[in-house]
């Protein structure tokens, strides 16, 4: 383990404003406090509402903590101050969100030629590199679609890679496949990994389904109701490269699954 | 069955120009002019090159007007896209704008611009502009804020927010803009012409009513209706080049025809 984290997350809190005349509403998240390494594939579960959303939108500098810090490579991020907050942390923090977000406007390939396009820097080596990306996760032929014309399965896969091909050092994923059939998960959960394992990345992924946090995760943090807190962790110990569509029979699988099953509220 | 509704359409104005035919006998022709009479004066016209001559006025003042009036519609809520105290100081001015009858304007342009073609560009530019504004903010405002902090956090300035995000998230209501607002603007050319000019379709009806050539009168509003569904269709055909991406049978204002 190095010996400084990447990102550090001290005794963050987040609560929404108090609409006029009201009780101030409960803690979304009170005193959150866990670290990611370089290169690590952190998976964070928790029950539904347990602000999990909200706090990667802090991570990723889109929606401002009510207290706390994020520290990321050793520098403090003025996470409470809403005219300070830069989206994206200069492109360093990448996210893809649960919904697609794909330009409606754009095809498949303008869709994944977009980040490096708006921070100019696209040429013919990113251009190449993104159609590697297409072709890895099965999008070609598909190129000059618009993503109206994809399936719900294609569009996670454009925008995943969408964000992978400008290689930011931090991707927060939030439930990205959580809206696809059984099938296309196991599929998508196949590329992520083996693109995963082609630049190591460093992959903050949130997810309601304990099997999936565990077969695509270094470690597991469980998270408690709200206010949201640590409820557990979990070193997943299981060798890569995984095999993800019989990953069930792995032994230690079912142990570790019930352990989570318990703590998930 | 295609063909059906045609045949059923045929019909529909067979009957249509016969009930216009009745009218016209039993009115008589003075006062009501008969199909035949507005047909023939119409081709008679076309042919002359008078039709096209005074419907190119009407053509350049609305033409014009809609760029003078819908250029600065379009880019105006871009500009306070950012500031919200300024769209909110700004919206009864507009909303007044808006409900204000401009073709009472028409008398008042005329004093300040003169008969000719100012006076209704001006009055074309106000009727447009309104509409468009209110629908190209509603575009603007409408917009999905998870599409423009997913560009944010790829990386998009400002205005590249506005270029690659805000811009083609809102051209079906700009476009829906013009195609509410053209009709009664190129409209407004025709009365401001009507009011005052020497030239131009409104004039044309303005001098057969003057001398009770009702034929006169059928023929230019004939004309004027024709050049209202030719800039519709100009708009529609631009819409379809620009909006390929969406998915069929998706617009904010139902295209005309078919």
């Amino acid at each position: 383990m190095p010996e400084a984290p990447l990102l550090e997350i001290r005794n963050l809190c987040k609560r929404f404003p108090a609409r006029q005349g009201r009780e101030p509403p409960p803690w979304v998240i009170r005193d959150l406090t866990f670290s990611v390494n370089d290169g690590e594939f952190l998976t964070i579960i928790g029950p539904s509402g347990a602000g999990k959303s909200t706090l990667l939108n802090m991570i990723a500098q889109i929606d401002v903590a009510s207290g706390g810090e994020i520290i990321f490579q050793g520098t403090r991020i003025a996470a409470d101050d809403p005219k300070a907050m830069r989206p994206g942390l200069d492109r360093r923090i990448g996210y893809v969100t649960q919904d697609d977000l794909l330009l409606p406007w754009r095809t498949t390939i303008d869709n994944v030629l977009f980040a490096l396009e708006v921070q100019g820097r696209l040429d013919d080596k990113s251009r190449a590199h993104a159609a590697m990306l297409i072709e890895a996760v099965g999008l070609k032929g598909y190129e000059r679609y618009y993503p109206h014309e994809l399936s719900g399965g294609m569009r996670k896969r454009a925008a995943l890679i969408r964000t992978l091909v400008y290689d930011p050092p931090v991707i927060l994923m939030d439930e990205p496949f959580a809206a696809v059939d059984a099938q296309t998960r196991m599929q998508l959960q196949e590329d992520l990994l083996r693109l995963w394992s082609l630049g190591r990345k460093t992959i903050v992924f949130v997810t309601h389904d304990i099997a999936e946090a565990i077969v695509l995760g270094d470690r597991t943090l469980v998270l408690t109701r709200q206010p949201t807190r640590i409820a557990a962790e979990h070193v997943i110990p299981f060798p890569r490269p995984r095999d993800v569509k019989h990953f069930f029979a792995t032994p230690g699988f079912a142990d570790i699954y019930e352990r989570i099953r318990a703590e998930v509220q | 069955m295609r063909w059906r509704k045609h045949l059923d359409r045929l019909v529909v104005l067979v009957v249509l120009v016969a009930l216009w035919q009745v009218a016209s006998y039993i009115l008589g022709s003075y006062w009501v002019s008969s199909p035949w009479e507005v047909t023939s004066r119409f081709f008679a016209s076309l042919w002359s090159g008078e039709l096209i001559r005074q419907s190119g006025y009407t053509i350049e003042e609305s033409f014009v007007g809609a760029v003078v009036g819908g250029v600065p519609a379009v880019v105006l809520p871009f500009l306070l896209r950012r500031s919200p105290i300024m769209t909110a100081i700004l919206d009864p001015f507009m909303v007044g704008g808006y409900g204000a009858p401009k073709l009472a304007l028409a008398p008042l342009f005329i004093l300040w611009f003169g008969i000719g073609t100012e006076s209704k560009i001006a009055l074309v530019a106000s009727v447009l502009f309104f509409v468009v504004y209110f629908t190209t903010l509603s575009g603007v405002r409408a917009l999905d804020a998870k599409l423009v902090q997913m560009a944010q956090v790829m990386g998009a300035s400002e205005h590249q927010v506005a270029r690659h995000i805000v811009f083609p998230a809102a051209i079906p209501n700009i476009f829906a803009g013009f195609r509410i607002g053209l009709p009664y603007a190129i409209g407004a050319a025709v009365i401001a012409e009507l009011i005052s000019s020497n030239r131009g379709l409104g004039y044309l009806v303005q001098v057969g009513a003057m001398n009770f050539d009702t034929t006169q009168c059928f023929v230019a509003i004939a004309a004027a209706t024709l050049i209202v569904h030719a800039a519709g269709w100009m708009v529609d055909a631009t819409e379809r080049l620009l909006l390929r991406w969406r998915p069929a049978g998706d617009s904010l204002v139902p295209a005309s025809g078919n």
